[in-house]
């Protein structure tokens, strides 16, 4: 990791212009300006490890077998006016 | 349902899957006799296959918007349709849908993203009604 110390109001600047501002800095936390290029998605770490997980979690047990279960059962209790 | 059949048209993701970076094309396999579920198919990297549904099929009144660079990203003219697909994931006999973080595809343009809401109301395992 890259360890940079930097006071309010100054910035580092990431690849070809992903710049990172520090704004403020409070007893609730450090306030952080991200500009970056629309295409760049900018997300907290921790969201994007939950989602990380799970798509992972998702992908591991994805098999037809799987999928049918869930279906049937899903579209069981969909329609509550078909037979069980 | 074969994911390299040239019918199936290829979806590109703007930006991969997180945790799934090395692959950026996917197809959407789906078939009358699982819907209202689809499955995701990666045809990239480790081809990593995902089950999912629309949203509204999890929560009746699902109605997320796309911020503006999303819509940008994913080239949205106008009002035009596009497809929001909840992965699903299974833990034994109970699934979950995530409401969170939608796929999001623009048909026109064959393009997708995984959008991450900052609606934390939404949840990432939002349980399945299952018979």
């Amino acid at each position: 990791m890259l360890v940079i110390t930097r006071k309010v109001d100054e910035a580092i600047v990431i690849g070809d212009g992903i710049e990172i501002r520090v704004l403020r800095v409070g007893k609730d936390g450090v306030r952080l300006g991200v500009t970056a290029p629309a295409d760049v998605a900018v997300h907290r770490l921790e969201i994007y490890n939950a989602i990380c997980d799970a798509n992972a979690s998702a992908a591991r047990d994805a098999s037809d077998a799987a999928l049918r279960k869930i279906v049937d059962r899903f579209r069981r209790q969909a329609s509550p006016e078909s037979p069980k | 349902m074969n994911p390299e059949n040239p019918e199936n048209p290829v979806i590109e993701m703007l930006s991969p899957l997180p945790g799934f970076e090395n692959c950026k094309r996917y197809v959407l396999m789906t078939a009358p006799e699982i819907a209202p579920f689809a499955r995701f198919q990666g045809l990239d990297g480790s081809k990593p296959s995902f089950l999912a549904l629309p949203p509204q099929a999890v929560v009746a009144k699902f109605d997320q918007v796309l911020e503006t660079a999303d819509r940008e990203r994913l080239d949205v003219e106008g009002n035009e349709p596009l497809l929001w697909l909840s992965i699903v994931r299974i833990d034994g006999d109970r699934a979950f849908a995530n409401l969170r973080a939608p796929l999001v595809i623009n048909p026109r343009r064959m393009l997708g993203l995984q959008v991450i809401s900052a609606d934390e109301q939404l949840a990432i395992s939002h349980p399945l009604l299952l018979d």
